[in-house]
């Protein structure tokens, strides 16, 4: 009957409705959820840029308080600006940027720091790198670092490991020798928080990084 | 004799040791201390301290304030008190009153070579020299290339000359040497006063005796835990120690060998006078050491204004009775707790102005 085709007719139509309803609801929600899925992310590296931004706070008075009790404890002679070296010298630490590509962020530049990079001519190069994100373990980075006891490493790596620790006492003493040759633990005690000041402020840049490219995601939608 | 200072010390001293006496009623009480622990910033400090004697001092500095500022200016005051006792000061109190700036010039000697290491202008460092350990050819220093030519070039006019001798090498100066040299200087320099202090006979020589023991042996504790993890041999480290003192020669032997800050305490912990010390510590801890330490060198040179003999077995009560005063000892303490005053201060002001109050009592030593 032709009532009942233009109804079969309809109900056809209906259908192709529903179904393209249905695709257009599920594209719909598999955006909706990228999009929540950055505005997550976003928030995520916005946290942990607070947090970071925090601890570098702190690990700043830290060291200056540390720095204040070593020259309580050895005099306003020895612990002064005036010390302070101004011969040539390669920097102690030094900075390297690469831009790194992925999949869901983008390009986007990536921070590594080198501390206590060998000085002089002799040629050894010891270059005790600090990925400061590997070391985080971040699941975007595919070469993770396991620092600290690993009982499966070959007792090799454990030497090796040892002898890059005495190098980088070594070189630390060595920094701290403008000050005297014999200095108060204070003094040391500030090295390694402004040391630990420097990392952290490797990881505020790449954090960095994370959230802006983050939120070029979500505002490019 | 021991006993009978009384009857020719005024001849000469009376009038210094009325002026001394006068200034030590010019250190700050724990009320001053406790008015400056509630500033909010360098200009409370500074504002506290101009009803203090530091007050001419500051009053013309501008704002904002620096920490090394007030230490600068407190200096002066302490320069100056200085040199008003030593112009008026005859023989034998002037060369005891001259012998309490060697270990400054001792300071400015080292600052100036290891500057110049550092390839610093001499001016600078001359700027930040201390006032008390200035002398004519001090600048002069910067041209030496090892410690031969220092000595030969500048230092062989000086007081410190006598010093020279276990120094004398001709390695070139690097930062080790340097503070080898430092501390080989200031060896040297502990147990000349000492032996001059001896000669001095008397309530000089009781009282100086137990103050420069406990000068040398705070070094020795001093020089044992900055060197620990450092390249100075034991050996060398043992040189450095004075060669008196109560930790003299058993404690020298156990302190040459430490490796940590445990088994300082281990060898210091032997000796009643220092078990006190130790036991305010936890252990592994070193942080209030410094603290400790200060303490109780204000407690001794207070006593020292009290007139208080500390080893009491050969006096009688009578005797110790009439050497209430007349004793050298006073413009020694007098000039200590004059810097630790200055220290307190410092820190006081360092504290302010990192806004960290809480830890404000860490490091203040109180005096009365």
């Amino acid at each position: 009957m032709a009532g009942d085709e233009g109804i079969e007719i309809q109900e056809e139509g209906d259908e192709s409705v529903d179904v393209k309803n249905k695709a257009e609801v599920k594209t719909e929600l598999e955006n909706g959820g990228g999009e929540d899925e950055n505005v997550l992310q976003f928030l995520d590296s916005l946290d942990g840029y607070l947090t970071l931004m925090d601890s570098v706070n702190s690990k700043l008075r830290e060291g200056w308080f540390d720095l204040a009790s070593a020259r309580h404890s050895m005099g306003t002679l020895r612990v002064n600006s005036t010390l302070l070296d101004l011969k040539d010298h390669p920097a102690a630490s030094t900075l390297q940027v690469t831009d790194q590509e992925d999949e869901s962020l983008g390009s986007a530049p990536r921070f590594a720091l080198s501390k206590w990079a060998s000085k002089g001519g002799s040629g050894k190069g010891k270059d005790f790198s600090t990925d400061v994100n590997s070391e985080m373990g971040s699941p975007r980075s595919p070469h993770l670092r396991h620092r600290g006891v690993n009982e499966e490493k070959p007792s090799g790596m454990d030497e090796t490991m040892l002898a890059a620790d005495e190098e980088i006492k070594k070189e630390r003493a060595k920094s701290l020798s403008v000050f005297g040759g014999l200095v108060s633990p204070k003094l040391r005690g500030a090295q390694l928080s402004f040391e630990t000041a420097l990392e952290t402020l490797v990881e505020i840049a790449n954090t960095r990084s994370l959230m802006l490219s983050a939120f070029k995601r979500i505002t490019n939608k | 004799m021991y006993g009978f200072e009384a009857l020719t010390f005024n001849i000469h001293g009376g009038y210094l040791e009325a002026i001394v006496r006068g200034h030590r009623a010019g250190l700050l009480t724990t009320a001053d201390y406790n008015n400056l622990c509630q500033c909010e910033n360098l200009d409370d400090i500074k504002m506290h301290l101009s009803a203090t004697k530091y007050g001419s001092y500051l009053q013309n500095e501008p704002s904002p304030l620096h920490t090394t500022t007030i230490v600068e200016k407190c200096t002066l005051k302490l320069v100056d008190d200085y040199k008003h006792m030593l112009c008026q000061a005859t023989e034998p109190m002037s060369t005891f009153l001259e012998y309490i700036r060697y270990g400054h010039m001792i300071d400015n000697v080292v600052l100036i070579v290891t500057g110049t290491l550092h390839e610093r202008d001499v001016q600078e460092l001359i700027e930040k020299c201390h006032p008390l350990g200035m002398f004519d050819s001090i600048a002069t220093l910067a041209v030496a290339q090892n410690m031969r030519e220092l000595y030969r070039l500048v230092l062989v006019d000086t007081p410190l000359a006598p010093y020279f001798s276990e120094c004398l090498t001709s390695e070139d100066l690097d930062d080790m040497n340097i503070e080898i040299m430092r501390n080989t200087l200031y060896k040297a320099y502990l147990e000349d006063f000492y032996k001059f202090c001896q000669k001095l006979g008397g309530a000089t020589s009781e009282i100086m005796s137990d103050l420069l023991a406990f000068e040398a042996d705070r070094r020795a504790v001093n020089i044992t835990i900055n060197s620990i993890g450092t390249e100075l041999t034991r050996e060398d480290r043992k040189k450095l120690y004075s060669n008196f003192g109560l930790l003299y020669p058993y404690g020298h032997e156990e302190l040459a060998i430490c490796e940590d800050i445990d088994q300082v305490r281990g060898v210091m912990e032997k000796y009643p006078p220092y078990q006190a010390i130790f036991s305010k510590m936890s252990y592994g801890e070193s942080q209030m050491l410094d603290k400790a330490f200060y303490e109780e060198e204000v407690r001794r040179l207070c006593l020292a204004f009290e007139q208080q003999i500390l080893r009491s077995l050969i006096l009688t009560m009578v005797v110790t009775n009439w050497v209430l005063q007349f004793h050298y000892a006073v413009f020694f303490a007098y000039m200590r707790l004059r810097e630790q005053e200055i220290r307190n201060l410092m820190w006081i002001s360092e504290c302010v102005a990192q806004n960290q109050k809480s830890r404000i009592h860490d490091s203040v030593v109180y005096m009365f």
